[in-house]
């Protein structure tokens, strides 16, 4: 890969993720900058936790940024309160017959897990068995969960290709509920292996819920991050998983056991691009067996540079948008649909999304 | 648009800066660096903002704004404008000739949006030596009129729609902005005092029409220091009415604060405390008044009443 400091991120959001440490180097017109793709990462409020736990730390800190990290914090406290009170209520709602996993941000709150403070999630991930599926479908509709969107296709898109129903609110909730049955959408070529995961479930003390064994986790985010998104802005997945790293990998059997779930996933390659990003990126202490051997071909890699440099990272665009970053978001939408779909289906889909646009909507 | 003359001594922000660089805003609570190639914008700005320092160049700015023409065919037709902070667009275009009162609402939005280090009540604020009156708004109080008249009567203008609360220090921070002045507002000001320097009027939008008044020197030079605050005034305007002051219990003032903030319930605890630490150390009153004048007489009256109350304390 080539050198990140010729990218903007590269300059003081990614030294700062790295190791916070960096900031004494800072000056306020680099915080300037700084302040403003952490934003758009959505990464202040993670940054900002991570500088105020250390005092000395802090005071080397511009007060004119101060406010910003304490805003930051503040509004992470608020989101971290609202996915506390829809836990509640879904802890009250859902059978008690049925295994419930918490994914992603809902799982790291429950966990209480330090690296993921400030995080500001949008939604609630929960995943059951397939063969649960209606059941907690219909025991959330009972208790005032409504689908967000009524259009047919849409529905159908979800029920019979997705991994997820459609995103679920109770009116006048802040949070949406997603509810999946597997961690990859099933037409895509990555099959999460439905039994191992089921085998590696961790239950909450004094919950009733569920999370996925650390290596699944850090798979999931993985997988979450190349094949469930177009990319673009995802730098926070990348630091998830860099947190989860630091977290959980303390020796060669846990790299081992994430190598072997990895592969059994089909995730494999998958995860070898985001220990390569982590580690140039974010420093993630990954041993240097992890991404020799077994690289993916140069095209696949190039293209992969193309998009974690020019899609997932932030970038402050006064003067328009670079023409590379342009092309880097439409190979990222473009990549995201070929990975989910069959080529029949992706044109299927693009027919009538495409004939939906011109046609003027009914609402 | 008219523009008024500024002394030579004074950088206006000419229409060549404003497009390349921008200019650099201090409000206070926070720096705005503003950008628009929009010529018609930095006239404007001239006017309502004649008494701030506007740098041309800054090292900081708490958020970074744009207002950009409209784009697609139509902008011949009809030109547009559009308001942007880093790459976000809060608002349907407006017709170009409103940049200002969009750059207006633009700021409030992001500030609205960001400053969540502090409690922003929705409220105006002026002081005296450093003791602030937080004027409640409610819808049709008048409290953008009564703050404006406040401020060409010598208090100093700290804010007219954010009473911005810092729950650490409990002392009120200026967001120092023109002031909106709506439909017949802007005459009742205009002849309410010939220091009234008073922007064009943009008529027929979202809000009917809207005129800004100009801050003054006095508040722009303060634009940095706290206040304590000291009172809570309720006001509301009554067409000829008597003056009539009613003193609200604290619980009421309480809620009445808290329930008309902007970001009250995202706050949480950190709310909580500071309003009930205004609401407990603040005298309040809802004060209705038909006259201008009457109301600041009662509004110092009670000022130094409170003075007198905390010097014998």
């Amino acid at each position: 890969m080539r050198p990140e400091s010729r990218l903007l991120a590269g300059r003081h959001l990614l030294p700062l993720l790295a190791d916070v440490t960096h900031l004494q180097s800072m000056s306020l017109a680099d915080w300037d900058g700084t302040l403003r793709l952490a934003r758009q990462a959505r990464l202040l409020g993670v940054l900002a936790h991570r500088i105020v736990r250390d005092p000395e730390l802090l005071s080397s800190v511009p007060e004119a940024v101060h406010g910003h990290l304490r805003s930051s914090i503040n509004f992470a406290a608020h989101r971290l309160q609202m996915v506390r009170i829809e836990l509640a209520h879904l802890e009250a709602a859902l059978p008690a017959g049925i295994t419930v996993v918490l994914l992603k941000g809902a799982a790291y709150i429950a966990e209480d897990l330090p690296f993921a403070q400030g995080r500001m999630p949008n939604d609630v991930d929960l995943l059951v068995a397939r063969r649960d599926l209606d059941a907690a479908e219909s025991a959330l509709a009972a208790a005032g969960w409504e689908a967000e969107t009524t259009d047919a296709y849409d529905q159908r898109y979800y029920r019979e290709w997705s991994h997820e129903l459609p995103p679920m609110r109770i009116p006048g909730h802040a949070l949406e509920v997603d509810l999946h049955h597997t961690i990859a959408p099933v037409t895509s070529r990555t099959r999460a292996d439905d039994a191992l995961l089921e085998s590696g479930l961790r239950p909450l003390p004094g919950s009733r819920f569920h999370v996925l064994s650390a290596a699944d986790q850090i798979i999931h985010s993985v997988i979450h991050l190349f094949q469930d998104s177009e990319m673009a802005g995802r730098l926070r997945d990348l630091v998830d998983i860099d947190g989860l790293i630091r977290l959980h990998m303390r020796d060669e059997a846990d790299w081992q056991t994430l190598h072997e779930r990895a592969r059994r996933h089909r995730a494999d390659r998958l995860l070898w691009f985001a220990l390569q990003y982590c580690r140039a990126w974010l420093a993630t202490p990954v041993p240097q067996s992890c991404t020799v051997g077994q690289r993916p071909p140069l095209p696949t890699r190039m293209l992969m540079d193309l998009l974690m440099r020019h899609a997932c990272l932030p970038l402050i665009a006064d003067d328009g948008e670079p023409r590379v970053r342009g092309i880097a978001r439409g190979l990222g939408q473009l990549r995201y649909h070929w990975l989910r779909m069959p080529p029949t289906l992706l044109a299927r889909h693009l027919c009538h999304k495409g004939f939906a646009r011109l046609a003027p909507r009914s609402d | 648009m008219s523009s008024s003359s500024r002394s030579s001594a004074e950088i206006a922000p000419r229409p060549a800066t404003l497009r390349d660089g921008g200019v650099w805003i201090d409000y206070g609570a926070c720096v705005v660096r503003v950008r628009s190639p929009i010529a018609a914008l930095a006239d404007q700005i001239e006017v309502v903002y004649r008494a701030f320092p506007i740098q041309q160049q800054g090292e900081f700015a708490d958020y970074h704004v744009s207002i950009d023409f409209g784009r697609g065919l139509r902008r011949h037709l009809r030109p547009t404008c559009r308001f942007a902070i880093d790459g976000v667009e809060p608002f349907e275009p407006f017709p170009a000739a409103s940049a200002l009162p969009m750059f207006e609402w633009g700021v409030n939005w992001c500030f609205a949006q960001r400053g969540n280090q502090f409690v922003l009540l929705h409220a105006g604020v002026l002081a005296r030596d450093g003791r602030a009156v937080i004027m409640a708004a409610t819808p049709g109080s008048g409290k953008s009129t009564l703050t404006a008249a406040m401020m060409l009567r010598g208090f100093r203008l700290l804010s007219d729609e954010f009473g911005v609360l810092d729950p650490v220090s409990t002392e009120l921070r200026a967001m120092l902005k023109p002031v909106a002045l709506k439909n017949r507002s802007i005459d009742v000001i205009r002849e309410f005092s010939p220091d009234a320097v008073i922007g064009p009027t943009f008529r027929g939008t979202r809000k009917g029409d809207v005129a800004h008044l100009a801050p003054d020197r006095a508040s722009t030079a303060a634009v940095r220091q706290s206040a304590r605050p000291v009172l809570v005034i309720f006001p509301r305007f009554s067409e000829g009415g008597r003056l009539e002051l009613k003193p609200q219990p604290p619980e009421q003032a309480f809620s009445r604060l808290a329930f008309n903030s902007f970001n009250y319930a995202l706050l949480g605890p950190l709310s909580f405390d500071a309003v009930a630490d205004v609401a407990a150390g603040c005298p309040a009153y809802e004060l209705a008044y038909g006259k201008l004048d009457e109301a600041i007489r009662c509004i110092d009256e009670l000022l130094a009443e409170s003075r007198g109350a905390a010097d014998a304390a």
